[in-house]
């Protein structure tokens, strides 16, 4: 039997699309981390593992995984337990779900580049509507409260410009930008969850909606969970547009937060060195596939079913 | 074990009525089947006994306690889905245990990792009683897998398994045949209605097929627009049918209806022949049922046939069903043949069919029954010869 290629001219196209925009970018990336090589310049030097040293030893650096991993820890659980909440309850309605649903989807909608605006506004020290607020609890009974009591005596927090409360603040903007499409996506998978299992859940006696919860709803959102936590991961590793909307000069209050993505783009093409800002993308990549791979060992072995 | 008392029960979504009054003992240890064609109400009123919907109006009774208002949790009911409703994420012992966790258990017993050691002694016993039933069942080898990784017979048994195995008051079933295969149906109605005789336990059976209904029933109720028609034994209420549409619904292939009508006297004619006996109803127009089993082939010269044709035949291998039309084609009727009369009668042939004696049923255009009264035909000895 003639052996054909024919097969080989349908995965041509794909093949060549996949080498060329995103293998051989990634390979350049990676050859350039070891790199000195900037933008222009005539000629580069080997450097070895030099860069990956740095990124390892020098406290810039050290605060750049800070800043991330704080954004992380806080976005993935929050916008999650939030996204998965506010699908419950929406699901539960009877009436104005629709509404509801377009008001927790609009933030996800909105240019976050805008929002931040938007924000900058409303946590403003002195002006913002956040701190006014506050402000109008000083002489009531809230006072009795240490953080009234310190806020009143002297400022409500900086938010956005205290190198304290900065990341945190970042992260809550994160997570209420990103808990809408949590949000749809759970109640995507709620929508698909069989009426008869929890049916079943009552005559074998859930009585409470908590043991339904345990018993039906978790565990069939099993699948969706596991997109939403790879989804939620990927997407606050890869936060930019609020950091550089709110320090452009180089991430915030003593670089608290100072995240990867931004690190990235202020090496590579702020200070045009390629090679640091290649190694911290080979970084990049190595966590999120880490982590890819970790999640989808553990959780994606229990939450199929059939 | 209980019996189960239903009084008055009526249930409409906005203006649709589905159910419209109805009354139904169920009796300790009784195997009762409500049958209709789909939309009948049948589904609705096992799961108003369930307590999974509410009733606009009424009673249910489980023994002596009053249940309406209680809900289906505390109940103390089982019931087998029709898509088995089995946990996916969980095994089949899993599956079983779930029900005897959530009621044996208290809240903290069932606490993860706390709870199996505050409650070891329990846990090993519903353990024991999940094996137990396993092996009435026969699946001790499907308890570690998950419900994925079974077939639709083993579903269905790990489904009656959990039903089962926290000994119920009674047992509701959804079509719980509807999703397998022809083959299996027949041998787990076999079973079913064998494990019931093990059980003694109160079984509800909703199906729409009415061979399910007449081979595993004590008494089927027979279902439709909301209303039962007729609760009886299986073989009463295929012989002796109150209505036209439980004549119609129950048999395979369906009764024949041929149009027929009253004299003045109360004698029914049936296509223009004589019945034997005579009905007490004015005169006017009724219908006639006639099973096939109650036509039969007959010779040419049979003074009392019918002459048709032959236009299908559907061979069973014990017997055949000739379709025939007859009346120059205007009706049709279904026959039972034995296969070796029936082996030279090709499509068009011609056949002449003969009734019964005492058999035909006669409905009202209404589609109530018409009864025979037994008194002694007039003495035209030769048209009471006929039929």
């Amino acid at each position: 039997m003639p052996r054909s290629t024919a097969h080989l001219w349908f995965i041509a196209p794909a093949l060549t699309l996949m080498v060329l925009i995103l293998l051989l970018p990634i390979g350049i990336a990676g050859w350039l981390s070891f790199t000195d090589y900037s933008l222009g310049g005539s000629g580069y030097d080997y450097v070895g593992w030099k860069n990956y040293e740095r990124i390892f030893t020098r406290s810039t650096y050290e605060k750049m995984f800070g800043a991330t991993f704080r954004y992380v820890g806080v976005v993935v659980p929050l916008s999650m337990a939030l996204g998965l909440g506010a699908a419950l309850l929406i699901s539960s309605l009877k009436r104005w779900g629709d509404l509801y649903k377009t008001i927790y989807f609009l933030p996800v909608m909105a240019a976050l580049l805008a929002m931040a605006i938007v924000w900058e506004f409303a946590l403003h020290p002195t002006i913002g509507i956040v701190n006014r607020t506050l402000e109008m609890g000083c002489g009531t009974a809230l006072e009795r409260l240490e953080f009234w009591r310190a806020g009143c005596e002297r400022t409500f927090p900086l938010w956005l410009t205290d190198r304290d409360t900065a990341i945190w603040t970042v992260a809550f903007i994160g997570v209420w930008q990103g808990f809408g499409f949590n949000m749809v996506l759970y109640l995507a998978g709620l929508t698909s969850i069989p009426r008869e299992l929890y049916h079943a859940a009552e005559m074998d006696g859930a009585k409470s909606g908590w043991e339904r919860f345990r018993l039906v709803t978790w565990p069939m959102l099993g699948p969706t969970t596991v997109f939403v936590v790879t989804i939620s991961i990927i997407r606050s590793f890869q936060v930019f547009d609020t950091v550089e909307a709110f320090y452009p000069q180089g991430g915030g209050p003593s670089k608290s937060v100072y995240v990867m993505m931004f690190a990235i783009y202020e090496k590579a093409i702020q200070q045009n060195l390629m090679g640091i800002g290649a190694a911290i993308t080979v970084v990049f990549l190595g966590f999120v596939m880490v982590l890819t791979l970790v999640q989808r060992r553990l959780v994606e072995k229990r939450v199929h079913y059939s | 074990m209980a019996s189960i008392t239903i009084s008055g029960i009526e249930k409409s979504f906005g203006d649709a009525r589905v159910l419209e009054r109805i009354d139904l003992d169920v009796a300790h240890g009784e195997f009762l089947t409500l049958v209709g064609p789909s939309g009948c109400g049948k589904s609705t009123l096992l799961r108003i006994i369930a307590g999974l919907e509410g009733a606009s109006a009424g009673q249910v009774h489980i023994g002596d306690r009053r249940v309406d208002g209680v809900r289906a949790a505390d109940r103390n009911l089982a019931m087998v889905f029709q898509s088995y409703a089995l946990y996916p994420h969980l095994t089949v012992a899993e599956n079983m245990l779930t029900p005897l966790k959530l009621r044996d258990l208290s809240a903290r017993e069932r606490l993860p990792f706390i709870g199996p050691l505050l409650s070891r002694a329990k846990r090993r016993a519903l353990a024991a009683q999940v094996q137990d039933v396993a092996e009435v069942l026969k699946i001790e080898a499907l308890l570690g897998r998950k419900p994925g990784q079974l077939s639709g017979g083993q579903r269905q048994r790990a489904a009656l398994g959990r039903a089962m195995v926290r000994k119920p008051a009674a047992f509701l079933m959804d079509e719980p045949l509807s999703n397998l295969d022809a083959a299996l149906r027949v041998h787990m109605r076999a079973e079913l209605a064998e494990l019931h005789r093990h059980l003694g336990a109160t079984f509800i059976y909703v199906t729409h097929d009415q061979a399910e209904a007449l081979t595993m029933s004590d008494r089927m109720a027979v279902m439709m627009d909301g209303r039962i028609l007729q609760i009886d034994a299986p073989q009463t209420v295929y012989d002796d049918p109150a209505e036209l549409a439980v004549a119609e619904f129950v048999g395979s292939p369906k009764i024949n209806v041929l149009p027929g009508e009253i004299d003045g006297a109360g004698r029914a004619f049936c296509l223009g022949a004589p019945l034997s006996r005579f009905i007490a109803a004015p005169p006017g127009p009724v219908a006639v049922g006639l099973r096939p089993e109650h036509l039969a082939l007959v010779d040419a010269s049979d003074p009392d046939g019918i002459d048709g044709q032959v236009v299908h035949a559907e061979h069973l291998g014990s017997d055949v069903y000739l379709h025939a039309a007859i009346a120059a084609g205007e009706h049709r009727v279904v026959a039972r043949a034995l296969p070796a009369e029936a082996a030279a009668l090709g499509v068009g042939a011609p056949v002449r069919i003969g009734r019964r004696r005492g058999e035909a049923m006669v409905f009202a255009p209404s589609g109530a029954r018409l009864r025979f009264v037994q008194a002694p035909a007039p003495a035209r000895t030769d048209e009471s010869r006929v039929a």
